[in-house]
């Protein structure tokens, strides 16, 4: 968190972050064309262009795949939450690599004509009514106008500019990419269908992708409806210290209840930033920590510490028979709620 | 009392030891994994084919202009006389310009060779250094045409210069764009015949009159298409006079 935009607020985790990425990059397109694919039994060697298209293509696919998968797997099992810590550039790096495949299809297959690259693209495209022969070339350059989009806009600067729920909308796009993309492959090359291979493991692909937003929403998919104004929570005992207990309202809308010592206060499950989880984060030096970004907010008033201006709603609690009750109506974001006090007996 | 050992990742903060190897190992089994998918997705990719451009070469033969410019041979150091080539200009572009006015003549060609197997061709240089009437036009080469009957054929519409080895592998949806660009072009489109027909795989096309049928193929392009139309013999190389309508996407 910031008060002001710097381009990337860098640390040691997101250099280590982004290490492993270059790697991950460098080892994939390395080992495809200098061990690979001397491996492979070809009559003659492949063009450079056709060589490094592939390498690329089949890149961007696979990393595109993984940060979708990380979403998912941060709701299944939280020690995934740090690899979802720097998603974003995981995102830009994608789109780096689309871009480059993109380059050398134009370079190659839209060059040597009268036409511009561009118009080359436009015109060689036909067959639009139909299912087998739709010019794949345009679903390619729709996922890569989308992750050019998301990669432009997902600098903290835009979270701010288009609001956390805008942002959050526009950047479900990825979605949409990803539907494009396996379009894109699944109507081309995948229909040329003699790698069984790459055929096998693109459908494991997307089939992890599916699964794993499937057993995410399984997991979280009982949502209380209830209609009462006082919403029962959960006992002070059930919450450990500097942690949350998190109480669902409605479909849309969750608290976090956290426990300082003696002390309980309710806030938005939201984080201000991107929208984080912040029931699963922890109370660090003395603020409610996301898990995320790790933007940080005093647990009775839901603002972040001078100099930071975010704020979240806060919710008025009530205890009674030693169970603690949620006000179904949020607070203004930043209002001050007195907390809970109430002394946990220490086990053992 | 609840308790948790669970430890807690901020971004900026320090890594949880208890953490720690767990990332490592995902940091590893990340990499390790892609380049183990690299090698797989490299190592199982289908062959381009054999076709190429093959170096220089030069050519003196009959041209034929209609449906596209081919060259019926009567000497050259790489071909056999009466082979029958297809001629093309640089890059997307098919050889009209330069054939357009010497349909029937002896010419002599000069460009780069291309060579799949049963498709010959030839990548002319520009202008007159690549096609040029000959002085002496005489020549007792007659160039027969055989009809061959009509025929129901199944198989794929390529380009005829990507096919002959200047782009690999020339066929398959991954290059339908690049073929629909090489045919725009006026380059000669070729029929990838699922079997055999008279000795061949390989047939030029023409609309029913026998002329350039470029516009009504388009949308059936690097796929398997089942079409009927009357086949014939020119030389060596067969012509598939096809019948637009009848074309249909194999199911």
């Amino acid at each position: 968190m910031s008060v002001k935009y710097v381009p990337v607020q860098w640390n040691k985790n997101k250099w280590g972050y982004d290490a492993v990425l270059v790697a991950l990059v460098v080892a994939y397109i390395l080992i495809f064309i200098r061990l690979g694919t001397p491996a492979a039994e070809l009559a003659r060697p492949l063009d450079y262009a056709i060589l490094r298209m592939r390498a690329f293509g089949t890149c961007a696919f696979w990393m595109l795949t993984i940060i979708l998968c990380i979403g998912p797997l941060a709701r299944l099992d939280k020690r995934f939450l740090p690899v979802l810590y720097n998603r974003r550039h995981f995102g830009v790096l994608t789109t780096v690599v689309a871009f480059t495949h993109a380059m050398y299809v134009l370079g190659w297959y839209f060059s040597f004509s009268p036409q511009s690259q561009w118009l080359a693209l436009l015109s060689s495209a036909t067959g639009f009514g139909q299912f087998l022969g739709f010019p794949i070339e345009i679903l390619g350059v729709s996922a890569l106008f989308i992750l050019a989009v998301l990669s432009a806009t997902s600098h903290d600067f835009w979270l701010s500019f288009l609001s956390a729920p805008v942002w959050k909308t526009l950047h479900l796009l990825i979605y949409a990419a990803y539907v494009l993309v396996v379009g894109h492959v699944a109507l081309g090359y995948f229909q040329d269908g003699a790698n069984l291979t790459f055929a096998t493991l693109f459908a494991l692909g997307a089939l992890t992708v599916s699964g794993l937003h499937l057993a995410a929403w399984f997991k979280e998919r009982k949502v209380d409806e209830t209609i009462i104004d006082w919403v029962k929570a959960c006992r002070p005992e059930d919450i450990p210290d500097k942690r949350a207990a998190i109480v669902t309202l409605s479909k849309d809308e969750r608290v976090a209840i956290f426990r300082s010592g003696k002390s309980f206060s309710a806030v938005s499950n939201a984080c201000a930033h991107q929208g984080g989880p912040l029931g699963e984060g922890k109370i660090v030096y003395g603020c409610v920590t996301c898990p995320w970004h790790g933007f940080s907010y005093k647990a009775r008033n839901g603002r972040s510490p001078a100099p930071f201006t975010e704020m979240i709603p806060t919710y008025n609690m009530k205890l009674e028979e030693g169970v603690l009750y949620i006000d179904r109506k949020a607070n203004q974001p930043g209002t001050d709620v007195e907390p809970i006090i109430y002394e946990v007996a220490e086990d053992g | 009392m609840a308790k948790t050992q669970e430890p807690f990742f901020v971004g900026w903060g320090k890594v949880p030891k208890d953490l720690r190897l767990f990332l490592i190992c995902c940091a590893v089994g990340l990499v390790v994994g892609f380049a183990a998918m690299a090698y797989a997705t490299a190592s199982t990719q289908e062959d381009t084919g054999a076709g190429a451009f093959m170096g220089q070469t030069r050519a003196t033969g009959v041209l034929q202009v209609e449906p596209y410019p081919i060259l019926h041979v009567i000497s050259s150091p790489h071909f056999e006389k009466g082979d029958t080539i297809l001629l093309s200009g640089n890059g997307k572009r098919g050889a009209i310009d330069q054939a357009k006015d010497h349909d029937g003549k002896i010419v002599q060609i000069r460009g780069f060779r291309l060579d799949r197997g049963g498709l010959q061709g030839v990548q002319l240089r520009n202008g007159q250094r690549g096609l040029r009437p000959t002085e002496n036009q005489e020549t007792s080469m007659q160039i027969p045409v055989e009809s061959l009957g009509r025929w129901k054929l199944s198989g794929e519409i390529c380009d005829g210069k990507c096919l002959g080895g200047a782009m690999r592998p020339g066929t398959g949806l991954a290059h339908r764009a690049c073929a629909n660009l090489c045919l725009l072009g006026d380059v000669a489109p070729v029929f990838v015949s699922s079997g055999p027909i008279d000795g061949s795989e390989f047939l030029l096309l023409s609309n029913e009159d026998g002329q350039a049928v470029t516009q009504d193929i388009l949308d059936y392009t690097a796929i398997l298409v089942g079409a009927e139309g009357e086949v014939e013999r020119h030389g060596d190389m067969l012509v598939f006079k096809i019948s637009p309508e009848t074309i249909k996407v194999a199911q």
